[in-house]
């Protein structure tokens, strides 16, 4: 074990490293803080100062030549650190700086000297141990700060390429509008809130809270809703195609995808089975509300039916037509795509609120739960299927389908361990 | 005053009282209204309003339509139904009435049906039938 002593390591001369200690007396009084080795040095500041003196007597003499060549390894440090890291435990340098030169008159016994050996090593293990939590946490600033440096880059070069209306990642670097960005951003943040809301929503109903508890969730979650409608009605008016075709949405909810968005009358179908008990008079009336809204979707569908055929009879017309003037003409009528997804997104809200009115506090907490996570596993769905083991091209050998099978199931069981 | 000749003549001005409001665009929507049960104005090549229609008729209902496209003042219509039912004039079609009363554009008509207040108003209204 090596013992250490800070006036061993450096080059300076001892008063030198002294005189430092003294100038940094500031860093060292507030750096005692969390320190181990503070309690213990504030005991031994006597003892130190004068194995301080002792040192440097020995210092002047042969035996001081075996402790200076072990303590070689740690002239890395620079005497600046050295310094610095050993301030700390001495908490009053200018003190014990004034008691090593009284101490330097006395003379040293053999005794005193062991003694001195003993307390050096304990002090000089303090020290290391000190000495090494400072490093690591030095360390550790240093990752935050070069951590820090990064995010800065990172999101310049996110606002940068946004406003040129790129958007890596996801999307390979394909072109996307920036009002789709905008919207795909703001919909992961939405997906986040989702996720907070349904724990609140199951933890509520768990917990068997008061149903005036239990309302302000609802209602909460009915927001949360809303305003994901109020985020789309803005993207459908800079990228209706964005929003319509359902890029931002995983691959299995856009497979089912109704004008850009989900089909109300399918939603009250799942409902209508987990909502039991359900009064005679709510269940006639989620009867009524998903005929109505099956008669608006198909009233809807039907009239984007109609701009479909429109749009092909003024693209597909013949070679008489101007060209440009038919590329005007079929501008204008994609236009209303926007008022399409507008009325489809109306038909989901007024649907989700009157869904509210219908129910009771806890019928509609669960309803909600229901639908989130019904969601949540379709996206969960769409990533299993993305991550599924995929048999080679060559080989349909049984056995190995059975084991992809197999992994598949697995990999199932322990994705919906969270439902 | 002043009046236009309609190719298919639909009334004798000098029947009717002259000025400003003679053929006043709100007037001539309000008597339109209330002439059926329901009354969708509705501009030809729109579909929404074609959405509508396919809605209401899909129901049982038998609507009135006024296409403003073949009507020579239907800019002027269209322009009073914007402000009736306050949409932008580029959406000013479709617009339902029902019994002479005003029920709105798209969204207010898919609104109510989802709210269970339509059909009500529809049978009061003598369009429908159990």
């Amino acid at each position: 074990m090596h013992s250490r002593h800070p006036l061993m390591c450096t080059d300076q001369s001892p008063s030198q490293v002294l005189n430092s200690f003294q100038s940094q007396s500031k860093f060292g009084s507030s750096k005692s803080g969390g320190e181990s080795t503070d309690s213990g040095s504030g005991v031994n500041t006597n003892t130190l100062s004068s194995s301080v003196a002792e040192a440097q007597r020995e210092a002047e003499s042969p035996v001081s030549a075996k402790v200076s060549s072990s303590l070689d390894h740690q002239k890395l440090q620079t005497p600046m650190e050295m310094a610095a890291s050993d301030t700390s435990t001495l908490p009053s340098p200018s003190q014990s700086a004034s008691k090593a030169a009284h101490d330097k008159r006395k003379g040293g016994s053999t005794s005193e000297k062991q003694l001195d050996a003993k307390t050096l090593r304990r002090l000089a293990q303090n020290r290391e141990a000190a000495r090494k939590s400072r490093l690591r946490k030095k360390a550790y600033v240093q990752q935050l700060e070069s951590s820090r440096i990064k995010l800065t880059q990172l999101e310049q070069d996110f606002q940068r390429a946004r406003s040129q209306g790129f958007f890596l990642g996801a999307c390979g670097g394909a072109n996307i509008s920036s009002g789709a960005a905008i919207f795909d951003m703001e919909y992961a943040r939405w997906l986040e809130d989702d996720h907070r809301h349904m724990l609140e929503l199951r933890t509520g109903l768990q917990a068997h809270l008061p149903d005036g508890d239990l309302r302000v969730i609802v209602d909460g979650y009915i927001s949360h809703y809303d305003e994901i409608f109020r985020l789309r009605g803005v993207a459908a008016k800079s990228d209706v195609f964005h929003l319509i075709t359902g890029v931002w949405a995983t691959p299995a909810e856009r497979c089912f995808l109704w004008m850009g968005g989900f089909r109300p009358s399918e939603l009250i179908k799942i409902l209508i089975t987990q909502l039991d008990p359900l009064t005679e008079q709510q269940f006639m009336g989620i009867c009524s509300l998903q005929h109505s809204s099956q008669q608006a979707e198909e009233a809807l569908s039907q009239g984007l039916e109609q701009l479909q055929q429109s749009l092909v009879d003024t693209i597909a017309g013949g070679p008489s037509i101007d060209g440009m003037q038919q590329m005007a003409v079929a501008l204008g009528k994609l236009t209303n795509l926007e008022g399409f997804v507008r009325q489809a997104d109306n038909l989901r809200q007024h649907t989700l609120h009157h869904l509210r009115r219908i129910l009771t506090v806890r019928q509609a907490a669960r309803c909600f739960l229901v639908i989130g996570e019904y969601y949540g596993r379709l996206r969960a769905l769409s990533s299993l299927w993305a991550s599924r083991p995929r048999e080679s091209m060559m080989n349909y050998d049984n056995s190995h389908q059975t084991t992809s099978d197999l992994h598949i199931v697995q990999a199932t069981q322990n994705h919906f361990s969270n439902f | 005053m002043h009046y236009q000749t309609e190719s298919w003549g639909s009334y004798l001005p000098a029947a009717r009282p002259v000025g400003v409001l003679a053929g006043d665009p709100v007037e001539r929507i309000e008597r339109m209204a209330a002439e059926s049960a329901v009354v969708i104005f509705s501009v030809s090549t729109c579909c929404m309003c074609h959405a509508v229609k396919s809605l209401l008729c899909g129901m049982g209902v038998n609507p009135t339509v006024h296409e403003l496209d073949h009507d020579p003042r239907g800019k002027e219509l269209e322009k009073a139904l914007a402000r009736l039912s306050g949409a932008p004039p580029s959406a000013a079609v479709p617009v339902v009435f029902i019994g002479g009363k005003l029920v709105g554009a798209m969204d207010r008509v898919m609104a109510s049906h989802i709210n269970g207040t339509l059909v009500p108003l529809l049978k009061e209204a003598g369009a429908l039938w159990l």
